[in-house]
């Protein structure tokens, strides 16, 4: 049968699967959402969503179908059309398997949870709105479900609605994120009106794009991916439930920035401020983020640190033209970020509640699915050879070094990976060796089919799917081949690096050297004081400043000078100074007789 | 203009603001009134010499005859006023103030 035919029926099968939890109830009254019937729902999705894959996979057949138009205005029209190109053939299974894993996980985790149908009807309606940004051919349903999968962010941040940090968390995911969407929109206004078209491939078929529309993107995708400068919303989003930081803040949502680069890439590659800009602004985030997961002590976020230094890494890619290498790294990333986190949540609700990694030690023989689960996850984000993020995150850096690019973003990458090294060993060493630090009595007790099977699920993609990848699929340019044995192998070196620097950090602890209070311990755990500064001072001066604007400057103009009180004060004035000359006395016509000499006399002298 | 000139125009618009800025006696604004007179009359005693023609060599004795009826009228103004209200102050007519 023809393969196109069979890719578009089978990814609108793969939605129509996602959406029927959602329509069900509606028909019919007796249909009631549970837990089980939406897991259920999104395995058979995934299944489903194996064959456009596999069609892709054999054949290499893409397509884009097109199925209903709005007619906008005359010009211009919006079809609602659904791309499946590689990156969303591929990122349909990979998305389903790591949410159904989550999904299954949530079952266990939010047990207890009185709303649970709607926690999972929310972390449904996000997914569907990630589906719709990745498949989207047009900016204006990549837009629908951009926006989508931030208020489901706010929504799902901000669960737990008692707790003032949970909501002050979800409001500066969605303030941050917002910022990024102006970026989005200028872009958008940039196309329609310049281009005309909102789609994709219409946008980028020209050579040259001029750099505006593409700073537009950037600051989209520093938005929504947390790049340095946007970027504390992330780990702050960890006051969510640990399924939500899993699914959302490590696999997919804040991958949708650089998949937005990713599908409007060829705009990119002849502009190389676009480029340099990105390069350095990822090399920065993906440094800035390490610095600070080394002194963090809350387990969920160091992993979030982590995720955004793996975000930075995957701009730093893009910034080198290689944007089938940063959908790469989010592939196999979403793999091993999500177990990571499934890990740390069934550590956390092992020790009741405990999240902090100084009140953890010993749990390698207590908890030894998950811990050694926790250990694949931690060498695969170190990119140990073979695992699943070696395939990505060594090219990364072999393309960085063989690459004509500023020096300064290769030194900051590689110091961002001996970083990646020594957190994740840290938490490691902190979490599951050495002495118990924990309470007395913690009921721990991973043997729980719900735990065990999506967290081994997850570590056996790990393990596998960078191998996949690299060998079913054929990459877009090809990859340096032959470099010096010092280049080939930086990144292994950087990386042990790392371990030894983390080595030497476990001594302090078990040393017990108290850490004396100097310059890079204070900027580590402050987070490069950028919330102590920026959170106080940008709002106020912009309020403030909204303030004089709006309130004193237009209103106060509008009504006190120029409007129904100016023309008072103004006819007052005049109604003063003639209201002497009507008093009738002598001298006023006195002293008009004086002006009209005056002019008289002065209008003769001028005629003369 | 030629220093004559400049003497009667200057003669002229002090007189004037004289009689504008004077505000405490009427009889200070009737003297006034006599100098722009003065003033007048000069200029226009001049105007013939300047023009050579003799036509208007009339104007000055017309203007002097007007001036004299004048005065007269301004002095009986102020004789009524005194005799109504005691005093020539300006401010005594007002008649008109609201």
């Amino acid at each position: 049968m023809e393969p196109t035919l069979l890719i578009n029926t089978s990814t609108l099968t793969t939605l129509m699967i996602l959406i029927t939890p959602i329509l069900l109830p509606l028909l019919s009254k007796k249909f009631k959402n549970s837990p089980t019937i939406i897991t259920h729902t999104i395995k058979i999705a995934f299944l489903a969503s194996l064959a456009p894959m596999t069609l892709f996979l054999h054949s290499g057949m893409e397509s884009i179908a097109t199925y209903w138009e709005w007619k906008f205005i005359m010009n211009f029209k919006i079809p609602l059309s659904l791309k499946m190109d590689q990156y969303s053939t591929m990122f349909f299974p990979i998305a389903l398997f790591v949410t159904w894993s989550i999904l299954q996980f949530a079952m266990w985790y939010m047990a207890s949870e009185p709303h649970i149908d709607k926690f999972f009807f929310y972390l449904l309606m996000f997914l569907i709105a990630m589906l719709t940004l990745t498949t989207a051919n047009n900016m204006f349903l990549l837009f629908i479900g951009w926006e989508g999968v931030g208020i489901m962010s706010f929504l799902l941040i901000g669960w737990w609605q008692g707790r003032a940090e949970a909501n002050t968390a979800a409001l500066q995911a969605v303030l941050y994120n917002r910022i990024g969407d102006i970026g989005l929109i200028l872009s958008m206004a940039w196309l329609a009106s310049t281009m005309n078209t909102w789609e994709i491939q219409q946008a980028t078929s020209s050579a040259q794009t001029p750099t505006l529309p593409l700073l537009g993107l950037i600051l989209a995708a520093t938005g929504k991916s947390a790049q340095f400068g946007l970027h504390p919303w992330l780990p702050a989003a960890m006051e969510g439930p640990t399924p939500v930081s899993a699914l959302l803040h490590s696999s997919t949502m804040v991958v949708a920035g650089i998949f937005l680069l990713i599908r409007t890439h060829p705009m990119l590659t002849n502009n190389q401020t676009a480029l340099s800009l990105c390069l350095c602004l990822g090399a920065l985030s993906t440094l800035f983020a390490a610095t600070c997961a080394l002194t963090q002590n809350d387990i969920k976020k160091i992993i979030a640190f982590s995720t955004s230094s793996q975000l930075g890494l995957m701009m730093v890619a893009i910034g080198l033209n290689l944007p089938h290498l940063a959908f790469l790294h989010i592939s196999t990333h979403a793999f091993f970020k999500a177990m990571l986190f499934l890990c740390s949540g069934s550590i956390i609700h092992n020790l009741n509640g405990e999240q902090d990694i100084r009140k953890m030690g010993g749990l390698q023989k207590l908890l030894p699915t998950t811990t050694s689960c926790l250990t694949i996850g931690n060498l695969a984000l170190m990119g140990t050879p073979f695992l699943a993020g070696f395939y990505s995150k060594d090219s990364i850096i072999e393309g960085l070094n063989t690459s004509y690019l500023n020096t300064w973003a290769l030194l900051l990458t590689l110091l961002a990976t001996a970083f990646t090294a020594t957190y994740s060993l840290r938490m490691t060493l902190l979490v599951q060796t050495g002495f118990t630090r924990t309470a007395t009595i913690s009921p721990t007790n991973e043997n729980n089919p719900a735990i065990i099977n999506p967290i081994t699920r997850l570590a056996l993609g790990s393990i596998l799917a960078g191998l996949l990848i690299t060998s079913y699929t054929t990459p877009t340019k090809t990859l340096p081949m032959t470099m010096p044995m010092s280049t080939k192998t930086t990144a292994i070196i950087a990386t042990a690096l790392g371990i030894a620097l983390a080595l030497e950090l476990m001594n302090m602890t078990h040393m017990l050297t108290q850490p004396k209070q100097n310059t890079y311990l204070n900027f580590s755990s402050t987070l490069g004081f950028f919330n102590l500064l920026i959170h106080r001072h940008t709002p106020t001066k912009l309020l403030n400043s909204g303030q004089k604007i709006a309130t004193h400057l237009i209103d106060l103009s509008w009504y006190k000078k120029m409007g129904p009180e100016g023309l008072a004060n103004l006819q007052t004035t005049a109604t003063k100074t003639t209201t002497t000359i009507h008093t009738g006395l002598i001298k006023t016509y006195l002293g008009t007789f004086a002006l009209s000499i005056l002019i008289t006399l002065s209008a003769q002298t001028l005629n003369n | 203009m030629s220093l004559l000139h400049l003497s009667f125009y200057s003669a002229f618009t002090l007189s004037g603001l004289g009689l504008a800025f004077h505000r405490t006696h009427l009889i200070s604004a009737l003297l006034c009134l006599e100098s722009i007179i003065l003033s007048i009359y000069v200029a226009l005693s001049i105007w013939p010499i300047e023009s050579q023609t003799t036509t208007p060599t009339l104007m000055p004795i017309l203007i002097l005859t007007f001036s004299a009826c004048e005065a007269g009228t301004g002095l009986a103004i102020l004789v009524a006023s005194t005799r109504t209200h005691g005093s020539d102050h300006l401010h005594n007519l007002n008649l008109l103030q609201c």
